[in-house]
């Protein structure tokens, strides 16, 4: 199934613009999701994770329904 | 108050939120952009920030702040380009003491910088630039 994943920080300049529409089995991993999308990224995607608006997912949590964020490493304040 | 945004930061009104009769101190930490990292000049720093979470993480690390001292706590970042000098977080503590004031400041900073959704892109006078290295984020039981 289709799924939209927001792109943050270094992710954005990988050419795949700030919505990632990327097709993934319906019933997946956040671990087995990275790996699928590890192609698109190379060695961008190293210590990212899959997000939704309310929390950081687990490598072995089931990839939630509705918008998902990937996120790099982050630094701020 | 916990505030995400794009407008230029306020530390006063923050320390104002936090103040009470009832306290001795407020104390503030305000990070700044500055011109030169790394060995390269700086002219701007663009923040990109996950909003959503980034508010709900601000508000947890608020929260357990304010369970492990008695402190009020208040937060802001910005999002968006800033340039050399500007305010890119604040945060103040108001307590009883000074000393649990310092420290809860100091818990919020370093805890911005290990989970909240945040990234900087610094912009060179050269006219390039690059996104700096950070933590990688876990899930919070």
């Amino acid at each position: 199934m289709k799924r939209k994943i927001a792109l943050y920080g270094r992710l954005r300049d990988a050419g795949h613009g700030r919505i990632l529409s990327v097709e993934l089995p319906k019933s997946v991993t956040c671990r087995e999701a990275l790996a699928l999308l590890k192609p698109s990224f190379g060695r961008l995607l190293d210590g990212c994770v899959l997000a939704t608006g309310d929390e950081v997912l687990a490598p072995g949590d089931e990839l939630p329904a509705g918008t998902l964020a990937l996120l790099p490493p982050v630094c701020g304040g | 108050m916990i505030l995400v945004t794009k407008a230029r930061l306020n530390p006063a009104a923050l320390e104002r939120s936090v103040s009470s009769p009832k306290h001795g101190a407020v104390a503030s930490f305000v990070g700044t952009v500055r011109s030169a990292h790394a060995g390269r000049v700086v002219k701007a720093v663009s923040y990109d920030c996950f909003v959503p979470l980034a508010e709900k993480e601000l508000a947890r690390i608020k929260a357990a702040a304010e369970r492990r001292w008695p402190v009020r706590v208040a937060v802001a970042h910005r999002n968006g380009r800033l340039r050399v000098g500007e305010a890119s977080v604040a945060i103040s503590a108001g307590s009883g003491h000074r000393a649990e004031a310092f420290e809860a400041c100091r818990f919020v900073i370093e805890e911005i910088k290990r989970r909240v959704p945040v990234w900087k892109k610094e912009h060179y006078t050269k006219g390039d630039g690059r996104w700096l290295a950070g933590c990688a984020l876990h899930r919070r039981s």
